[in-house]
């Protein structure tokens, strides 16, 4: 309790302290929206074990509702982020439908599927979302949050309260019903769990985590566009949860953080490399970047599949009675 | 009139392409019940593999075929071995999801070593073209057709009449109870690996001679996915069908609305075929009660 309470303490002054550069409060944003939507994929996939590898659509579906909202209609965020994760979780469940009648597998072709559909709707259906457009920044009173020291106090907050909501969510008999989905759902039917409710509403719950988001995203970098809602970035999203630990909130938190300052370590050291070896072709640093990430991932499913949350839950058990350990 | 036949004649050839790469995943479906998402990357690596012996290392074209293929079949065993071997008795789902990281690490290993530019072109076939009515047909067209429907019709046989494919059914079903049957479920998977990379191979030289040989390629392992759905995971003409009908559901969408509509589009009929018929077409139908 003390030790959280500290820690909020601790985030809250970040911005203030020596040495923290706009460069660092800019990871830092890039992470926490990341974690909302890590956190719903989470929920997904750790929680209920249905695979989705098209969050980005939805994270997307979330960004446009928003973004639209805001300059067609002027309507502020605080007013836009809602329905940004409703229109979102619409879509989310009617991708979802075919996952009644099947298992794991299934969801991930819809949610596939859904990636391409909704990239290709927003790329040709219509002129302004293919474009990319110009949003608002938030604006609490007459105070713009247009900066990334000024972002920070939106982004922190919004991370908190959902890791809060997610945390809180799954200690609830939705929560307890998804596991028990994910565990054996055959005995789950038979206990009375409705499969078909709860799988949908988990992927509700999910896209709502990535609508909002979304909404979260155009608003910071102020420029809705299609590029940053790829499938690579769906990809990532879940290479962040496999590290970090399936069904497991803080899991989800060291999983973003740790594939956010890997990537952005190779990001610094692919075009050095690129440069300093003559013997590697053009474009080797993304190169580079894919077998680190894609193989840390298959690293840990193959190693440890409950992710950095499970060392993590070690190392507090081995430090509590540390140093007498027997 | 003449429009329509041209989509549908060049629909069914491009079919005959989704339906060989699909191959390859019910391939790997029927014998691990593993849907395996990395299918296009280990074709854009087979590929490559070809480009290099025939390019790089200037061998004549047959011999760079058979080493290209043994190449592949290598590539299949070490992917079952490095990975997949690990997850024996693990839930599925976690099989599934190494493939997906599979096909990022085969990119990044594609475009580490050659680049991410495309690389010279090497013409397989000849570029003799029938003309049939107003559609012309090449003979990479022929071949690409013939290739599948044998392909096809070999895989039938030999799940159907061979021990080894008696077993790799088995291993699909379940782990445990095979290994129970004294059945080596390691054995079973790094073969049907094997010749996965082997197949991916050969059709990755097929698409690379056709389209060129670049990371674009992989895409196709994307539309192979509905067709392989479509026409039942577990039954390779199936595959060949669920191939044909995208194929030609892909170029007449594209003729009529453009704007690369085809893909999306497939991925449609398979959302919407999913809710109604969800083991596809000649899918083996399972029926779980509580």
């Amino acid at each position: 309790m003390v030790m959280s309470i500290c820690g909020l303490i601790m985030l809250f002054v970040l911005p203030e302290l020596p040495y923290v550069s706009g460069y660092i409060l800019r990871l830092i944003i890039g992470a926490s929206i990341a974690l909302i939507i890590c956190l719903g994929l989470n929920i997904l996939t750790g929680y209920c074990g249905q695979l989705n590898i098209g969050q980005s659509a939805f994270v997307m579906v979330g960004a446009f509702t928003s973004a639209l909202l805001n300059s067609k209609f002027g309507l502020p965020f605080w007013a836009t982020f809602i329905p940004a994760g409703l229109a979102a979780a619409t879509v989310g469940v009617f991708f979802g439908i075919p996952s009644v009648r099947l298992k794991g597998l299934y969801l991930a072709l819809t949610t596939l599927g859904a990636q391409i559909i909704l990239a290709w709707i927003a790329l040709f259906g219509f002129p302004i979302t293919a474009a990319g457009f110009s949003v608002d920044p938030i604006k609490i009173g007459s105070i713009a949050f247009n900066t990334p020291q000024k972002f920070y106090y939106i982004a922190i907050p919004f991370a908190v309260v959902m890791t809060f909501f997610a945390k809180n969510m799954m200690r609830s008999k939705p929560g307890r019903a998804f596991i028990a989905v994910r565990d054996n759902d055959k005995a789950a039917e038979g206990m009375g769990i409705d499969i078909f409710r709860y799988k949908l509403l988990a992927f509700a719950i999910c896209t709502f985590y990535a609508g909002v988001a979304g909404s979260l995203l155009v608003h910071y970098m102020m420029w809705a566009q299609l590029e940053s809602f790829t499938l690579q970035d769906s990809i990532w999203y879940l290479v962040m949860i496999i590290v970090g630990g399936l069904g497991s909130i803080e899991g989800t938190i060291f999983g973003v953080i740790f594939i956010t300052v890997l990537k952005e370590i190779v990001f610094v050291i692919g075009p050095i490399a690129e440069t300093k070896l003559s013997f590697l072709p053009m474009g080797a640093g993304s190169g580079l970047l894919l077998i680190i990430i894609g193989g840390m991932a298959i690293l840990f499913l193959t190693v440890e599949p409950r992710g950095l949350a499970h060392r993590w839950n070690l190392f507090k058990a081995y430090y509590r009675l540390w140093p007498f350990g027997y | 009139m003449e429009f329509i036949g041209s989509l549908i004649i060049s629909g069914l050839m491009n079919g005959a392409i989704y339906g060989l790469v699909a191959l390859g995943f019910v391939l790997i479906y029927k014998s691990s019940s593993v849907l395996n998402f990395s299918q296009g990357h280990m074709l854009l690596l087979g590929a490559y593999t070809f480009w290099f012996f025939k390019s790089s290392m200037g061998l004549n074209l047959y011999l760079s075929l058979l080493l290209a293929i043994g190449v592949g079949f290598l590539i299949g065993i070490l992917i079952e071995r490095l990975t997949l071997r690990r997850l024996i008795g693990q839930p599925l789902i976690s099989m599934i999801t190494v493939t997906i990281f599979l096909s990022l690490v085969i990119e990044g290993f594609v475009s580490l070593i050659w680049g991410s530019y495309p690389l010279q072109h090497i013409a397989i076939f000849s570029n003799q073209c029938f003309n049939i009515g107003n559609c012309v047909l090449t003979t990479q067209n022929l071949y690409a057709f013939g290739l599948a429907f044998s392909t096809a019709l070999a895989l039938v046989l030999f799940f159907r009449y061979t021990n080894l494919g008696l077993a790799m059914r088995g291993v699909a079903e379940g782990h445990q109870i095979m290994q129970g049957m004294g059945i080596s479920v390691k054995k079973i998977l790094n073969i049907s690996w094997g010749i996965a990379g082997m197949a991916a191979t050969i059709g990755g030289i097929i698409l690379g001679s056709t389209l060129g040989f670049r990371l674009g390629l992989s895409h196709i392992g994307l539309l192979a996915i509905p067709a392989a759905f479509i026409g039942g995971l577990e039954s390779p003409e199936g595959a060949i069908l669920g191939g044909l009908l995208i194929g030609l559901c892909e170029s007449i969408v594209s003729g009529y609305v453009g704007n690369a509509a085809g893909v999306p589009a497939a991925f449609l009929i398979l959302i919407v075929g999913m809710i109604f018929k969800p083991y596809g077409l000649f899918g083996l139908v399972k029926i779980e009660r509580v």
